[in-house]
């Protein structure tokens, strides 16, 4: 634990390398040590931008104030919505230094460990998508099978139960049968991979939330065998999914020439 | 910034005030009214963000040109990250840290991304990340009290260790990874990795920063 706390400074510096970042991401969750000095450090890296200060060209102004007047704020986080509006007493009593660990935080680690644990079970998955897919996609068989055996997965059986899942079947422009589940009403979509062809050592797959023309990056999901992930993007706004293949470290902009699937969601 | 770009005057000791100096005031209530600005923003008012933007964009856009080097891909990470912000207004809280920070953070992340996502593209010349930036800063920074915070962060760095400081600078405005760093200075990755940490410590000391 001593060891991977030290890990603290770089990560704030965005100087972890990718097996450490996903160990340190872990035990960030669990230690509010590591989460306050995360938080001072990265008002202290904050401090260090005023050494770099420049005058950006005026036309970016003009057109980052242009890019803006065409898209729409998202509304407010709901665990966020009451912090924000009257903090809790429990919040506003203790100092600052010892408030508890953010909730969203708190909450979206809480996820990020539910997805591994999701990894995990991805083998025992596997079978259930075959069946679905082989029925073209009928996600309902998937929903009971799955309800049964895998009852720890509370978010993913919270969306493969929404009342209004849409599952998104495709084959990838270099094969593997995916699926995309989809709910509007809880704003979360999952990515089902059966059979993905493998990539290269430094390349993967990434997942993409389209707002009409503009590409959002996502997570990134490894080549080879069955996968599943959830899309960390809410669907706010969002008019498509797809699937590419990029560098290791993932991309900002899809690479045209790798795109797999590009799915377009019912409204 | 190398040793002989700071100021070599403050004997290594940290530079605190006792008694809380008008420039501890002025940036309280410019961290104040940028959560103003981000409320508004959250609610649609593109003259908030707008400020927000003139308020924030030389630093912001200062760490990306500093990470990336080249003024193209750092025009594309301004451009995603003012619009994330944007986009994103309404989910900032100040439990989570002041808007530049929150900022700053989030456009160190995307500029680092971007490096390590094309640098075969980029010619990685590291010794800009040493060179150049006092000119820069002078050409910007007018005001008496923004001065004053250049050089606060300035003697903050001047108080770290050597190896402390060129860790912490090839990590941050290099964009380097902990053992492209620890390659860098011929140093164990475990060596860097204390180093990075303790400079950050001793910066935030230095700086009396509160998150």
């Amino acid at each position: 634990m001593s060891e991977i706390h030290g890990a603290v400074g770089s990560y704030v510096v965005n100087a972890l390398d990718p097996d450490e970042l996903e160990e340190f991401e872990a035990h960030l969750a669990v230690c509010p040590t590591c989460t306050r000095e995360v938080q001072e450090f990265g008002e202290t890296a904050a401090e260090l931008s005023l050494l770099a200060s420049v005058t950006p060209p005026p036309t970016l102004r003009s057109s980052i104030l242009a890019a803006i007047s065409e898209v729409r704020p998202l509304p407010p986080e709901p665990l966020a919505e009451g912090a924000a509006a009257e903090p809790s007493p429990a919040v506003s009593e203790t100092a600052p230094a010892e408030r508890p660990i953010d909730e969203l935080a708190q909450k979206k680690l809480a996820l990020r460990r539910q997805q591994r644990r999701t990894r995990i079970l991805t083998a025992l998955v596997a079978a259930v998508v075959a069946a679905a897919l082989a029925l073209g996609g009928v996600v309902y068989g998937l929903v009971n099978a799955r309800q049964a055996q895998v009852a720890e997965q509370a978010e993913a059986t919270e969306l493969l139960t929404a009342p209004d899942v849409r599952t998104y079947t495709a084959t990838m422009k270099d094969g593997g049968q995916i699926s995309f589940v989809v709910s509007r009403s809880l704003n979360r979509a999952m990515f089902i991979g059966k059979d993905l062809p493998a990539v290269g050592a430094d390349q993967t797959y990434q997942l993409w939330t389209l707002e009409g023309q503009h590409p959002i990056p996502d997570n990134l999901v490894a080549g080879g065998g069955d996968r599943q992930e959830f899309f960390r993007e809410s669907l706010n706004g969002v008019t498509g999914l797809a699937v590419s293949v990029e560098n290791a470290a993932g991309a900002q902009q899809p690479n045209p020439s790798t795109i797999q699937v590009v799915t377009e969601l019912a409204a | 910034m190398n040793a002989s770009s700071v100021p070599p005057d403050t004997g290594g000791q940290p530079v605190r005030s006792g008694s809380r100096s008008a420039a501890d005031r002025g940036r309280e209530t410019e961290a104040a009214h940028l959560v103003e600005l981000m409320t508004l923003s959250s609610r649609g008012h593109e003259e908030a963000f707008a400020e927000l933007y003139d308020r924030t964009s030389q630093r912001i856009y200062g760490i990306i040109l500093r990470v990336l080097r080249s003024p193209d891909h750092a025009a594309e990470v301004m451009q995603e990250v003012y619009v994330e912000a944007w986009r994103q207004s309404a989910r900032y809280s100040p439990e989570k840290g002041s808007v530049i920070a929150w900022m700053t953070t989030m456009a160190h992340r995307r500029a680092v991304d971007r490096v390590r996502s094309v640098s075969s593209e980029v010619a990685r010349d590291e010794r800009y990340a040493f060179q150049g930036g006092d000119r820069e800063i002078d050409q910007v920074w007018d005001g008496v009290e923004q001065r004053i915070d250049v050089e606060r962060v300035r003697r903050g760095m001047a108080s770290l260790t050597p190896i402390q400081r060129e860790a912490l600078t090839l990590a941050y405005f290099g964009g380097y990874t902990q053992s492209q760093v620890a390659q860098l200075l011929k140093l164990p990755l475990g060596t860097v990795k204390t180093r990075i940490r303790d400079g950050l410590i001793g910066l935030r000391d230095a700086l009396g920063v509160e998150a």
